[in-house]
This record gives structure tokens, C-alpha cells and sequence, in this order.
């Protein structure tokens, strides 16, 4: 059981957590994930690690409440218990000095994004966070990314996501004032990961997408979370979750998150008729 | 591994002492071979296929006490009991079935656990038949065997109870440093109880959420029903073993910090885990998945009651499931269970060559499973969705033999032929889980990513640091990775007294 320090709602929609987990905040690196259990009778599901605090032995979940294990996690309040945290799990994200780093960020990938900004800020990367919104009351870290970046920069969503026209004029800006950005990592939504990817393609941009799959026990163990990239099959929980976004077969990658889709639905439903009562 | 190296030293010894006792002299007279020899072998008691098809309570249902002891009336508590030199871990088997003759089952389970932790588990999932079962002397006299596996899971299912912990070091000293034992499956349990038993501190890291490594994840509750392992389990937390579960060592901490933090010793009975795919088209598409995501689902996190657990499983009316192995039986009753109407098994050699127990087979073709030999699959079909909704498969003939000295299944050419199908579940084998071998610097491996040890002693080319079970044989059966935790514990115990 791991007890639940502090429980924030971030944004309408996303929600933070501190938990006590000395062991892994001593091990935990940027883009890494952990594996919760919110109750008794609740599913693995993975959740990344915004934060971390070695000293504290604490480390921060930030999350979007969209299905019935998020919802769980939603509710949790200061004093009470998880049923399991496991990690940290997944490789780190691939660290080094690119000269210029570009950190896309949206929806909970904007507590993800954090210790990557950190990490790569400490290795004398140039770092420019940009974070990706719906609107103004969907932005939150904004200050702690400003502490760790160079330049912070925000793509308000107005009605045209699917194309991603802000995100790719800000994108291509940001290239033509920058000849030394090499590098962009990209960590929330799928479809952010996927529309980033396609707009950096055309930039011939390096990008690291950070993937996040159906997992079971994200060990390793089962292939829940095989993904394609270059036309090799990887399974995410250890050998990603951050691949080439460019290489990554988006097709399938969404084919497969949606395999359960009715089941996810049908326990949701149940959930909330059982909690709204 | 061969007999000799499972046999202890002085074992043949005690096992003519222990026949020479009085009482069993006594019981040998008592009842002549020739009456012995006509006693037909008892039948495990099931349930009905049909009624077991549609649950997940265990399928045999265990042997009274009246038939245990009419069974092991049948022993002819020979001079030379082939059956013990059949068994991985050299139970004494003669001994025990003696003491269920007579009714002495708590004397009968101790005989048991001198050599074997599990006894309970192991009684219903081993390979009796071709271990001790196929070395028994009554088969050589043309009859049935004694059914030893039954009543070994007799003995453990009527005592229930815990035994004085026993065993005092070779060397004479009891230990007491830290050892970590990574892995909480059959072999990890093993080497902990067993060096918790000569006194050293044992803590044994798990990464799942729950103990049992194979015996939890993968291992169904038809087969073994879990409170049976829970309380083999708790046995051994009671002999002072601490579990750490949700720790996976290699990324909660690595095996350096865990040496810092003073382990002496480091056992590795990592398992497994890494299921094997067979890399053709279609094989990521929605609907087709490895038996240990299929298993692990239902069995470590209750998929079947969903949704009143949170865990989903596919719910199919057809599902096929490739491979010939235990793990294959248990995927494909499991989608019986789960409500298929139609499940069957595609496996890619002839009858005889597959290695699942006997018993399960028969349990599976008496339930209604049907069996597609000589038949593999090249390709999978799905819609615009992305979802499985077939399979092609071709046929094959069997050829020469190969380095398995099974023969080689061969293509033939043209035979391909298509089904329809809503899951597919690739049994093919598992590798070694590479998580934390990979990480160890300078720890050999070998040819299939296995850690390489000296079988005598199950070290590894790292000083201090054993290894045993399917990390180093790639995937065998539970009593051979606790026969290797057993030979482990010995080792670690002579390396660390220096004797």
C-alpha cells in the first residue's frame, strides 16, 4: 500500500498526485513511468513521472481523469492508500546535449515534459518547452518549466487541432531562427505525439515521441504493448516507451490502443452509475 | 540434468534405513506383493467436463483419505525405488507413501518437505509420468503405476498445516548474512526457504504486485487454485522470509545498490517472461496476443470477473490457440471457460511430440478442445479496424529429426487453407526475462539470452551471484527450477561458510 501525500486538481481535466515511494523517486530518470493499482480490484495502469523528490522519497503523477482507472485515481485524497505502485519503469528518455532541445508538451504530458527540461537543461542543452492547449485554462507548470527552460512558449489549440497549423507554424518558426534545434520530444496525448511527428517529418526533425500503449504488467512479460517501428515489432514497456516518431507505425499503434475500447466503456459506465448515486 | 546429480550423496543410504525401520517391515508384511500388484490404480476424482468447461474451480478434485491409503497399498516399497531417482529433488518417495499407508499423513507430508517446499503445488502440476511415475517399478511389471503425484497432493492437501522448520547446515554453523533472492516463482521460493532455514536473512524481490512468479501469472486456477498457493506461500513468510513484492530489481534498484545495502548472495530465478512470437504478417493486429498476456489477464488480475475487476480479456465465441505446451493447454481451456464455443488448438507437429502433460491433453479433449496437428499459421487476417478476424494456415508432414530429437516439421507446399477466427493466442514459448540479465555486467550468457551456470552448483560466472529455473533453462517445468533453487541453497551456503 502506498499512502497519497497530496492530490491536486491541475486543470479541469488533469490531476496531480504526490505519493510516498522513496524507493523509486531514488532510481526515477526522466521519461520513465510507474505502474499503479488504485484499489483491490483495479487494473495496472501506467502512469508517467512529472517529478521526483529523492530526499522527500516522494514522487508526483500528474494524469488526465478520461477513464475508469484515472477516475479512481482522481479521487484519492492526502492520507489515503494506493493499492500498488511499481517502478520506475521503461527506459529513460534518451538524454545528451543536441545543442538545441524542443520539449512538446499537451494535456498531462505537461507534468511529463518537466524532468525532461530539467535533465536536459543540466547538460547545457539550449531547451524551448512548447506547450500545447486547448485553451489558456488548460495550461498548468507553466512557472516550473520557465525555471528549467530558455524559452517557453504556448500553441492554443482554437478549433484546429486536427490539422495542427498553430503547433506546425510555431514549429517551423522556431526551426528557422534556430539552425542548431536537432531534436524534438514530444510526451502527452497520442494524437499530439502523432501530429508533432508529421509535422517534424517535413522539418526533417529528429523527434522522440514518448508512447503510451495498453500495458498489463509493463515488465515485459505479456506484448500488451507491442508497438511497430522501422517494421520491427518493440514491445514499449522496456524497450521504449520514447521511439522515433518518425518511425513509429502509427496505424497499428492506434489500431491497438483501441482494442478494448468496448470493455473500457462498459466499466466506466458502470463506475460512474455506481459513484454517482 | 542427470540422476546422479540430483541424488545427495548418502541418499541411497537413508532411504535403505529408513526401509529397514520396523514399522515398514511390518507393512510390507502385512500385505503381500502379489495381493499389492492386483490393486487396480485409483482414478483422481473431476469434475464433469461439462460442468468444469463453464468455471474455474480446480478440475481434480483429490482422493479421500480411504482411497489415498488404498492407493498407496499398491506401493511395493521396493528395494530399489526407481521413482526417487526420477524426481528432480530426490523426494523419499517409498518413505512417504508409506506413512499414508499407514495413516501417518502428517509423517508422510515432513517426508515431503525434507525435500520439496511446494508439495502441494507440485503434486498437481508436475510431470509425474515421465519423472517418477515412468521410473515406478509396477510399470515395469506391466501395471499402472503407483499414482504418486496424487498422493503427494493428498498429503499436502489433508495436513495443511506447518512443519517444524527442519535441516541444520552441512557445515555446522548456521548463517545469518543477507541474501536476495530476485524472483518469487518455484525456484526463488526454494532457495529462500531453504536458506531461511539455516538461519540466514532472506528477502526475495518481486516485481509483480503478487508472489508466485509462474505459479501466480500464468498457471490457472483450474490446475492450482490459488489459495493452495497461498498458503505454500505464506509457509514460507513464516519461516522469516520477507517478500518485497512490487520491487523489480534492475530498475527499482539495481543489483549493486541491493549489495550496498548489504546482500552477500544474489540469486537470480528471474523466469521466463519474454514471450516468443513468430514474426508474420498480422501478427499486431487487435486480437492476437502472447499466452502470458492472455494468462496473466485472467490469472494475476482476475479478467474473468470483469467487470468487477477493472482488467478486461478478450470474450470471443472462436478462439485459437498456437502451440503444443502446457502453457498452450491452459490458454485454450481458459478461453472455454471464458466462453468460447469453439476453441482450438494449432499445433505445428503430430500428437506425440507435444509437450504438455498427458493429463492436461486428456482434461482438454475431454472438455471439447479441438486439436489441429501438423498445422501452423503464416499469416493473420484483419478488417479496416485493425482487428483479428482470421487466420491462414498451412499444413505440415513430419521429416527428419532435429537437435530436439523430435522430428522437423516440414511445409508442404500449396496447402494453405484460411479460418475464421476473433483471438489468437500465440503459445510458442517464452525466453528468459532480459530486464535484469542484460543489466549484470560481465554475467555470461548463453546461446538463448539464458544465464549460463555450473550445473553442480548453479553459479553463475559472478562471484556470489547463483542463478536457476527458466532463466537459465528457458522454460521447463516447476519442480526442475526447484530442484536448481535447492542445489542453489546448498551452494550458497558452502560458498558463504567456506566449506
Amino acid at each position: 500500500m502506498t499512502r497519497v501525500l497530496l492530490s491536486e486538481r491541475l486543470v479541469p481535466n488533469i490531476f496531480h498526485l504526490v505519493i510516498e515511494a522513496p524507493e523509486i523517486a531514488r532510481s526515477a530518470r526522466p521519461g520513465q513511468f510507474v505502474m499503479v493499482i488504485p484499489d483491490e480490484k483495479g487494473e495496472r495502469v501506467p502512469i508517467n513521472l512529472a517529478d521526483w523528490d529523492k530526499e522527500q522519497g516522494t514522487i508526483d503523477l500528474v494524469f488526465m481523469n478520461l477513464g475508469l482507472s484515472t477516475r479512481k485515481l482522481a479521487r484519492f485524497q492526502p492520507g489515503d492508500y494506493l493499492q500498488t505502485v511499481s517502478g520506475p519503469l521503461g527506459r529513460p528518455a534518451e538524454m545528451g546535449n543536441f545543442g538545441h532541445v524542443l520539449l512538446v508538451g499537451g494535456c498531462y504530458g505537461l507534468g511529463g515534459l518537466y524532468p525532461l527540461a530539467r535533465e536536459f537543461k543540466q547538460l547545457g542543452n539550449r531547451v524551448t518547452c512548447l506547450a500545447e492547449a486547448r485553451d489558456e485554462n488548460y495550461i498548468f507548470w507553466e512557472e516550473k518549466a520557465r525555471k528549467v527552460s530558455d524559452n517557453y512558449r504556448q500553441a492554443l489549440r482554437a478549433d484546429c487541432f486536427a490539422s495542427g497549423e498553430e503547433l506546425g507554424e510555431i514549429i517551423k518558426e522556431l526551426k528557422d531562427n534556430s539552425p542548431d534545434l536537432s531534436r524534438v520530444v514530444v510526451m502527452g496525448c497520442s494524437y499530439l505525439l502523432f501530429i508533432v511527428s508529421r509535422i517534424t517529418r517535413e522539418l526533417n526533425l529528429k523527434t522522440m515521441v514518448n508512447l503510451n500503449p495498453i500495458m498489463v504488467d509493463g515488465t515485459g512479460m505479456c506484448g500488451a504493448c507491442r508497438v511497430s517501428v522501422n517494421g520491427q515489432t518493440y514491445f514499449a514497456c522496456v524497450d521504449g516507451p520514447e521511439f522515433d516518431g518518425h518511425a513509429v507505425d502509427w496505424v497499428e499503434y492506434f489500431n491497438r490502443r483501441r482494442a478494448f475500447l468496448r470493455q473500457e466503456e462498459l466499466a466506466l459506465a458502470l463506475y460512474l452509475n455506481r459513484t454517482l448515486d | 540434468m542427470s540422476k546422479e546429480d540430483s541424488l545427495e550423496s548418502g541418499l541411497k543410504e537413508k532411504l535403505a534405513a529408513r526401509r529397514q525401520q520396523e514399522w515398514r517391515k511390518a507393512l510390507r508384511q502385512e500385505v503381500s506383493g502379489r495381493i499389492r500388484l492386483q490393486i487396480p490404480r485409483h482414478k483422481m476424482p473431476e469434475q464433469p467436463p461439462a460442468r468444469r468447461a463453464g468455471n474455474f474451480l480446480e478440475v481434480n478434485l483429490g482422493y479421500s483419505l480411504e482411497v489415498a491409503r488404498e492407493e498407496a497399498r499398491r506401493c511395493l516399497d521396493c528395494g530399489e525405488p526407481g521413482c526417487v531417482s526420477g524426481c528432480p529433488v530426490a523426494i523419499d518417495i517409498p518413505t512417504f507413501i508409506k506413512y499414508i499407508e499407514a495413516g501417518e499423513i502428517d509423517l508422510a507430508l515432513s517426508t515431503i518437505r525434507e525435500t520439496n517446499s511446494l508439495p502441494a503445488i507440485c503434486g498437481r502440476v508436475c510431470p509425474q509420468e515421465v519423472q517418477c511415475e515412468k521410473n515406478c517399478n509396477l510399470v515395469k511389471a506391466g501395471r499402472e503405476s503407483v499414482a504418486i503425484g496424487h498422493l503427494e497432493r493428498f498429503a499436502a492437501d489433508y495436513v495443511r498445516q506447518q512443519e517444524e522448520p527442519l535441516t541444520v547446515s552441512p557445515c555446522g554453523k548456521p548463517g545469518n548474512e543477507k541474501i536476495a533472492v530476485i524472483g518469487s516463482g518455484p525456484a526463488g521460493l526454494t532457495v529462500a526457504a531453504d536458506l531461511a532455514q539455516l538461519g540466514y536473512q532472506v528477502t526475495v524481490f518481486e516485481g509483480l504486485h503478487l508472489p508466485g512468479g509462474v505459479l501466480t501469472y500464468g498457471i490457472p486456477e483450474f490446475r492450482l487454485p490459488r489459495f493452495i498457493l497461498n498458503q505454500e506461500i505464506k509457509l514460507i513468510s513464516d519461516l522469516g522470509v520477507e517478500i518485497k513484492t512490487n520491487f523489480l530489481v534492475g530498475r527499482t534498484a539495481t543489483l549493486n545498490d541491493l549489495r550496498q545495502a548489504g546482500y552477500r548472495a544474489f540469486f537470480m530465478g528471474t523466469g521466463a517472461g519474454l514471450p516468443s512470437f513468430m514474426n508474420i504478417p498480422g501478427e499486431n493486429l487487435a486480437g492476437v496476443c502472447s499466452a502470458n498476456e492472455y494468462l496473466t489477464r485472467v490469472n494475476l488480475m482476475k479478467a474473468a470477473r470483469f467487470p468487477e475487476y477493472d482488467t478486461p480479456v478478450p470474450v470471443v465465441k472462436k478462439a485459437a490457440v498456437i502451440g503444443g505446451g502446457n502453457v498452450a493447454m491452459d490458454a485454450v481451456r481458459t478461453a472455454l471457460r471464458l466462453g468460447a464455443t469453439e476453441a482450438s488448438i494449432y499445433y505445428r507437429r503430430s500428437r506425440a511430440e507435444m509437450p504438455a502433460r498427458v493429463e492436461e491433453v486428456k482434461h482438454a479433449e475431454e472438455e471439447g478442445i479441438k486439436f489441429n496437428f501438423l498445422t501452423v499459421p503464416v499469416r493473420y487476417l484483419g478488417d479496416d479496424k485493425g482487428r483479428l478476424t482470421g487466420m491462414v494456415l498451412q499444413r505440415l508432414t513430419l521429416g527428419e529429426p532435429d537437435a530436439s530429437g523430435r522430428r522437423r516439421p516440414v511445409p508442404i507446399p500449396g496447402s494453405e487453407f484460411e479460418v475464421e477466427t476473433e483471438l489468437a493466442v500465440v503459445a510458442i514459448g517464452q525466453s528468459p526475462n532480459p530486464l535484469l540479465i542484460r543489466q549484470v555486467e560481465g554475467l555470461k550468457l548463453g546461446r538463448w539470452g539464458n544465464v549460463e551456470v555450473d550445473p553442480s552448483t548453479m553459479a553463475t560466472s559472478l562471484e556470489g551471484i547463483y542463478a536457476g529455473g527458466d532463466a537459465v533453462r528457458g522454460g521447463a517445468t516447476v519442480i526442475l527450477a526447484m530442484g536448481d533453487g535447492r542445489k542453489a541453497a546448498r551452494a550458497i551456503d558452502r560458498w558463504l561458510r567456506r566449506c
